[in-house]
């Protein structure tokens, strides 16, 4: 009798079979396309455009240079919804009416994880692969160089206001420049600490308690008006915003989304654990300058209507979670399984780092596009020029739509002009940021830049011509 | 322990501590900060190409060859795009400065 167990492989999704399953996945109910801007107090609606899914290639690693482009927004979008099968949200006003509760079997069906599963690792690759090249340790890591490397971090240290803080305080409307800034949080502050509490199970000795330590501070102690998810709940009604889990799913940045899904990256692939705790080391230190910024910046923006409890308590609280990780986490796994961990360690900070330089540098050019609505309409007239002309020649897409529709956001790989032909549309860039397009006008839509529109005549006839770089039209 | 980051190409490639120049060095087995100097007698070996048989440097003075395995074994560093960070040993008083060498193409990648 033969024990030949059979051939071990390891599973991977590729190509056509890839694609299929990322189409089959994304064309669950859930995710098809909206009809309005927001999601009305359903936690289980995500649109993921599944139409424009199977024209993408998620078979490769892009590069830095690519990590904003269209395919990898769609990727975060998919991501999110993957991982947070993982978490339970309930809406705000109860399950019964409006399909609520056909959405929530649908959401945490036995189908729709499976289907998530199976493309998590090919999604995984294209959205956090870049890493690999940007980020690289080598040489022989010491605990004594460690101490070294994370003294010269100056992690406690004040800094100035980022990219983000400063686009938010010059903007010509810093209120919605500032909401906009608090819609980017909602995916992680709202469901608060829940990658984290992925390495909360199993059984790794001391750093595990005090892992769990830094998730009951998160948690508010189980005094539900002190957790944080509470406390930024409050900040958002106090700038006028609702707290529905996703309501502004369409305006959510792809470098936010990164961002959020980087860490549900870390906690759901345990052999990632250690880079964990080098990122949380690094979040947590830095907050307490960030959430002081972030006070004062939203106190001035909003006056004493902010309520910024959220952002004061972390203040406090993570002078306490920097010094727990180092002190309690890093120090103890470090002694206890060897020096080998530490590559891993200062991996997980200085990606961290670079997601949060890509996150700043993407949400201040947001905003610049959204307050430069009017200048980019303008541009619409010498780009019309150079291709009516013949001067410039692109790729040109014709499209009829009727009153209504709504195309959900996204975003191109290179610039596009889009010229109506006949009706109206209004031009989204933005939350509560539009311009009204009529017949003979138009937009320059700028690479990368989150957009969507919706038809406001009765039909609507308009080109989208791509362009790639359209200051090659302006001479 | 002298914490530098500076460029690993270009302008600034070399980060100097008391004296001892150091490059970022990218070959088929990997990156890595390296020391620029022969231990034998000070020769270029940022300038170094790899030895027929592989894993060992040849300095460009007096052939000297030196171990890649150790060399890269030597400095902790982390690169992140275009900067690495690592982690000198030295006396906390050491001047340390930036610079820039030349690499061979065994070692620029």
């Amino acid at each position: 009798m033969s024990h030949a167990p059979f051939p071990y492989e390891p599973f991977a999704l590729h190509g056509q079979e890839l694609r299929d399953a990322v189409v089959r996945y994304a064309s669950n109910p859930l995710y098809l396309d909206n009809e309005e801007w927001q999601n009305s107090d359903n936690p289980y609606r995500r649109q993921l455009r599944p139409q424009v899914l199977r024209h993408l290639d998620f078979d490769r690693v892009p590069g830095r240079d690519e990590i904003l482009d269209y395919s990898s927004l769609a990727v975060q979008r998919l991501l999110t919804s993957i991982y947070e099968a993982d978490l339970v949200f309930l809406p705000k006003n109860g399950l019964q009416g409006e399909g609520r509760w056909e959405d929530f079997k649908r959401f945490y069906s036995p189908t729709n994880r499976v289907l998530g599963e199976m493309i998590r690792p090919a999604l995984e690759r294209y959205a956090f692969g870049f890493l690999d090249d940007e980020i690289e340790t080598s040489g022989t890591w010491t605990a004594e160089s460690l101490e070294s490397y994370l003294e010269s971090l100056n992690a406690h240290e004040a800094a100035g206001p980022s990219l983000s803080e400063k686009a938010i305080s010059n903007s010509t409307d810093r209120e919605r420049a500032a909401r906009m800034w608090l819609i980017q949080f909602i995916p992680d502050f709202l469901s608060e600490a829940s990658p984290m509490i992925r390495n909360v199970l199993g059984y790794y000795g001391a750093p595990q308690s005090e892992w769990f330590k830094i998730i009951i501070d998160e948690y508010g102690y189980g005094v539900h008006d002190t957790k944080h998810s509470r406390l930024f709940e409050r900040t958002l009604e106090s700038a006028g915003l609702e707290t529905d889990v996703h309501r502004y799913w369409q305006y959510y940045l792809n470098s936010s989304l990164l961002m959020n899904n980087y860490f549900h990256y870390l906690g759901k692939n345990h052999e990632l654990f250690f880079r964990y705790v080098g990122a949380l080391y690094y979040t947590e230190a830095t907050l307490v300058d960030f959430c002081r910024r972030a006070t004062a910046l939203l106190k001035d923006v909003f006056g004493d209507r902010a309520d910024t409890q959220y952002f004061t308590e972390h203040v406090h609280i993570d002078q306490h979670h920097g010094r727990m990780a180092l002190e309690k986490l890093i120090r103890p796994l470090v002694a206890e399984h060897g020096e080998q961990i530490i590559p891993e360690i200062v991996r997980g900070i200085e990606e961290y780092r670079r997601i949060q330089e890509i996150a700043d540098e993407d949400f201040a050019t947001q905003i610049a596009w959204m307050d430069n609505g009017p200048e980019f309409k303008k541009l619409h007239a010498p780009v019309w020029d150079a291709l009516s002309s013949g001067r410039v020649t692109a790729p040109v897409a014709d499209i009829v739509e009727p009153y209504g529709e709504l195309s959900n956001t996204h975003c191109h790989d290179g610039d596009e002009l889009c010229h109506i032909v006949s009706g109206t549309m209004k031009f989204v860039s933005g939350f509560d940021s539009h311009q009204i397009l009529e017949a003979g006008e138009g937009t320059v839509i700028q690479r990368n830049r989150l957009h969507g529109a919706i038809i406001e005549s009765e039909e609507c006839v308009y080109q989208i011509h791509s362009v790639g770089d359209y200051k090659k039209c302006m001479s | 322990m002298h914490v530098v980051t500076f460029s690993v190409a270009g302008r600034n490639n070399c980060a100097v501590i008391a004296g001892e120049p150091y490059v970022y060095a990218r070959t088929d087995e990997g990156s890595f900060v390296m020391r620029a100097r022969c231990p034998h007698r000070g020769g270029p070996l940022h300038l170094a190409e790899l030895a027929p048989e592989g894993n060992r440097l040849v300095c460009p003075w007096h052939e000297r060859k030196t171990s890649l395995t150790r060399l890269r074994q030597e400095i902790p560093a982390v690169r992140s795009g275009d900067t690495v960070t690592a982690v000198f040993p030295g006396l906390p008083d050491a001047e340390v400065c930036t610079g820039h060498r030349p690499l061979s193409a065994d070692l620029a990648g």
